[in-house]
């Protein structure tokens, strides 16, 4: 047992993980997915971004190198003018070098022995060193303009144009690239070459100068690729600039692990440059990557907090399954017990007896009963206080204690006596059942009652009323309780109407009470539209409750008891005997008479009188001391379905029904010669019961008759 | 009740006419006194005409039977009717008599 439980909790346990691995798995996937998505929204963000950057870039560039063609152009004039000397020429050079602050230099190449007086080679120059603007000849063996591509592209074709990138060493060595324009005279010959020197420097800077990540930079670069400007070497490590060059020189826009991509762009005005702009994916992707890492701890925290959730959860249902399997067992039992209490109660009505019992619960302590022995109806009705199960328990006791003790006692108040007793001695939760008890006798009409603190009766007889029995105190209450026994003739048609405060205090959902002015009411009804039958009343005052709570739940037990007295057609007779065996024969004679109003039949008739005369010859062999004269009383009374004789006399308690059979067995031997008479009453009627009632033996013998 | 004792056939038969109940037991006891003194002979009690007995009758008939029994003889209760029947079976007489 304890093992299969191990195996199923670490069952739910694996299952329970499972789907939480599952639940991952797929936020995962998710998360996953929009990384990606995200990734690629950004990428074609940044391709975007880096073409408005580059363009940014380009447009700066273009605009500073048309800036030194401009520069150019508008001195070029001034510049032919002052070419008649070679100071003036040499002035207008420097007047052009500072015309624009982007040019670091400047020279003039002319033909050679243009200015006879400066020898074969003349090149002014001049550069601009701590804010001033220092002028030298340059010319001269070591430095051969004429062997210059500049020099030689400028005069052979006649136009300007800008140089590669070179390195010229000058104290400092420096990246320049120069703009060489021929210079012609009056008669439109070129004389000379002027070139301005840009220090390729500041397009660097200005590439690198908003760079929005620290290890993204900018590139110039010529066609080939050869790297013309880049960012300072304290910034980016020129490891990470090789790598891009090698990149884009095999021609990718991305390192083989994706760390590092960059994107190019031509210059408009010359194709001869372009631009690349370099990233490190690490750093472009950094916050989405810090997005997702926080994702992943989010979802790591949400799986736990999910664990944590299913395992509560699967322990809640656990705890509720077992609830409302427990609710269901008790349910069960329940729906059992309501129904052997219902059994409990008799539902096999006579004619003029009804009753219902509706318990607010499932069980309830109310409790009412009936059967008929010697002709006589014994009833009762009750009410434990409380309800539910405690109270059924105790109204199950109070109902086998009725059953066992009114089968010898016919007085309601030693009924209730005896019950009071009992009760109070196995007395448990202060419970306390208020009972009526009533003995009806179906042939005379005599009712008998005793009340234990229950609700007053009603009696329907020409109208409404209530009995007036005494309340006395209510059973299980008090140990001693003394209680009145009352006694009321009922007429034919008369009715008993019994009911528990279930009925008087069945409240609405304003939570008014029923009260016991709607009851008479309701039974006053019943009486004048004549229908008054014992189940016509019971049913219309459960409607009438029904109706007066609608929707409020029951709060309390209830129970209707109605009793009719409806003895039918009665046959009533009666002898008074002296205690001597002539008198037998005045007995034979009575029954015979009684009999033959009856049309009994010859065999019931000899039976009835056999059972009848064996009592009688009873009483007066032994009821009476020798020698004394006595009265022995013999009640006849039929109502055509049962005989029922009734033997009263006043001699000695003697108890009939508690001598033992005649043993009819024995052989004529041993037989003894009396002790046959009780044995065959027994056997000749229905029941014979004897009680002791105002210092009188009454013995009463029923039989049904056909 | 009337009661009526013959011998025929060296049989004492006893005749008993009507009901024999509890006042009629202490005659009908006297008229059957010869029968407690039947000297081997067999006792036949005619019942055809018995309507009615009581236990004191029984009595009667138990305390001949015994008598009968100690010296030998039989004792026939005959042409027992229904109710008598009733009676005797009821008390287990039926088992003590001959009944024909």
């Amino acid at each position: 047992m304890y093992l299969c439980r191990m195996k199923i909790a670490k069952r739910n346990w694996l299952f329970r993980l499972g789907i939480v691995v599952i639940a991952a798995l797929l936020m995962e996937l998710i998360s996953f997915i929009q990384y990606s998505q995200t990734r690629k929204i950004m990428e074609e963000e940044m391709n975007i971004r880096s073409r408005v950057v580059l363009g940014a870039m380009a447009d700066r560039i273009d605009h500073v190198m048309e800036l030194t063609e401009a520069t150019m152009r508008e001195n070029l004039l001034y510049l032919r003018r002052s070419l008649d000397q070679p100071d003036s020429a040499s002035r207008a050079l420097v007047y052009l070098i500072d015309d624009n602050p982007h040019v670091v230099g400047g020279s003039l190449a002319f033909i050679p022995a243009y200015y006879p007086s400066k020898g074969r080679l003349f090149e002014p120059y001049a550069t601009k060193e701590n804010g001033r603007i220092v002028l030298r000849q340059i010319a001269g063996d070591k430095h051969d303009y004429t062997r210059t591509d500049f020099y030689i592209d400028a005069l052979s074709s006649g136009k300007a144009d800008w140089s590669d990138p070179y390195s010229y060493t000058d104290g400092q060595t420096r990246n320049l690239i120069s703009y060489s324009c021929p210079v012609t005279d009056a008669s439109g010959r070129i004389v000379a070459v002027c070139s301005l020197d840009m220090d390729l420097s500041w397009m660097g800077d200005t590439l690198n100068a908003s760079q929005r990540f620290p290890s993204s930079f900018g590139l110039l670069l010529t066609k080939d690729f050869r790297l013309v400007a880049g960012p300072s070497p304290d910034k980016i490590s020129p490891a990470l600039v090789e790598q891009a060059l090698g990149l884009l020189r095999s021609g990718m826009e991305k390192s083989a692990d994706g760390d590092v991509f960059l994107r190019t762009l031509s210059l408009r005005r010359d194709a001869y440059w372009q631009i690349a702009q370099v990233y490190k994916s690490d750093e472009v992707y950094a916050h989405i990557r810090q997005i997702r890492s926080r994702q992943v701890i989010l979802l790591l925290l949400g799986l736990a907090v999910l664990f944590f959730m299913i395992d509560r959860f699967a322990r809640s249902e656990r705890k509720l399954r077992s609830a409302s399997e427990e609710q269901a067992r008790i349910s069960g039992e329940l729906a059992v017990a309501r129904d052997i209490q219902r059994k409990m109660l008799p539902t096999d009505f006579p004619e003029g007896v009804f009753g219902r019992l509706e318990p607010a619960l499932e069980v309830g302590g109310d409790i009412y009963d009936f059967y008929i022995r010697d002709g006589k109806l014994f009833f009762c009705i009750g009410d434990v206080s409380g309800k539910g199960v405690p109270a059924a328990m105790v109204m199950a006791v109070t109902h086998s204690l009725f059953r066992m003790v009114s089968r010898k006692e016919e007085s309601p108040s030693h009924i209730l006596a005896a019950l009071n007793g009992q009760l109070c001695n196995s007395r448990e939760s202060n419970m306390f059942v208020t009972c009526f008890v009533g003995c009806l006798d179906l042939y005379t009409g005599k009712l008998r009652f005793a009340n234990a603190g229950h609700d007053k009766p009603f009696v329907l007889s020409a109208g409404v009323s209530l009995l007036p029995a005494k309340a006395n105190l209510p059973l299980g209450v008090f140990p001693q309780t003394a209680f009145v026994e009352q006694a009321l003739e009922l007429s034919p048609g008369d009715t008993l109407f019994l009911y528990t405060d279930g009925l008087t205090e069945a409240k609405n959902l304003s939570r008014k009470a029923l009260g016991r002015d709607r009851v008479q009411a309701c039974l006053a009804a019943g009486l004048s539209s004549g229908a008054n039958s014992a189940p016509q009343l019971v049913q219309a005052m459960a409607q009438t409750v029904r109706a007066f709570v609608g929707e409020a739940p029951q709060s309390d037990d209830m129970a209707l008891l109605a009793i009719r007295y409806l003895p039918g057609d009665l046959l009533r007779e009666h002898i008074v005997l002296t205690n001597q065996k002539s008198e037998v024969s005045r007995l034979s004679d009575f029954v015979k008479a009684f009999f033959e109003r009856l049309s009994l039949d010859r065999k019931q008739a000899s039976g009835l009188r056999l059972a009848l005369e064996e009592t009688v010859v009873n009483v007066i062999n032994y009821a009476y001391p020798a020698g004394e004269a006595g009265d022995v009383a013999v009640y006849a009374d039929s109502n055509h379905r049962e005989v029922r004789f009734t033997v009263v006399d006043s001699g000695f308690p003697f108890d009939p029904t508690a001598v033992l059979s005649a043993d009819t067995t024995l052989d004529a031997k041993n037989r003894p010669i009396g002790g046959l008479g009780i044995y065959l009453t027994r056997k000749l009627v229905d029941s014979v019961s004897y009680c002791r009632k105002n210092n009188q033996n009454v013995l009463t013998l029923t039989k049904s008759i056909s | 009740m009337t009661t009526r004792i013959e011998e025929i056939d060296g049989k004492l038969v006893a005749t008993l006419i009507g009901e024999l109940d509890t006042a009629a037991a202490p005659e009908t006891e006297k008229a059957l006194q010869p029968l407690l003194d039947s000297k081997g002979k067999d006792i036949v009690i005619d019942c055809t005409e018995l309507e009615y007995i009581a236990s004191s009758g029984l009595r009667l008939l138990l305390g001949i039977l015994k008598q009968a029994q100690e010296v030998g003889s039989r004792v026939v209760l005959k042409n027992v009717n229904d109710v008598v029947k009733d009676v005797l079976d009821l008390t287990g007489f039926v088992a003590l008599f001959d009944i024909e």
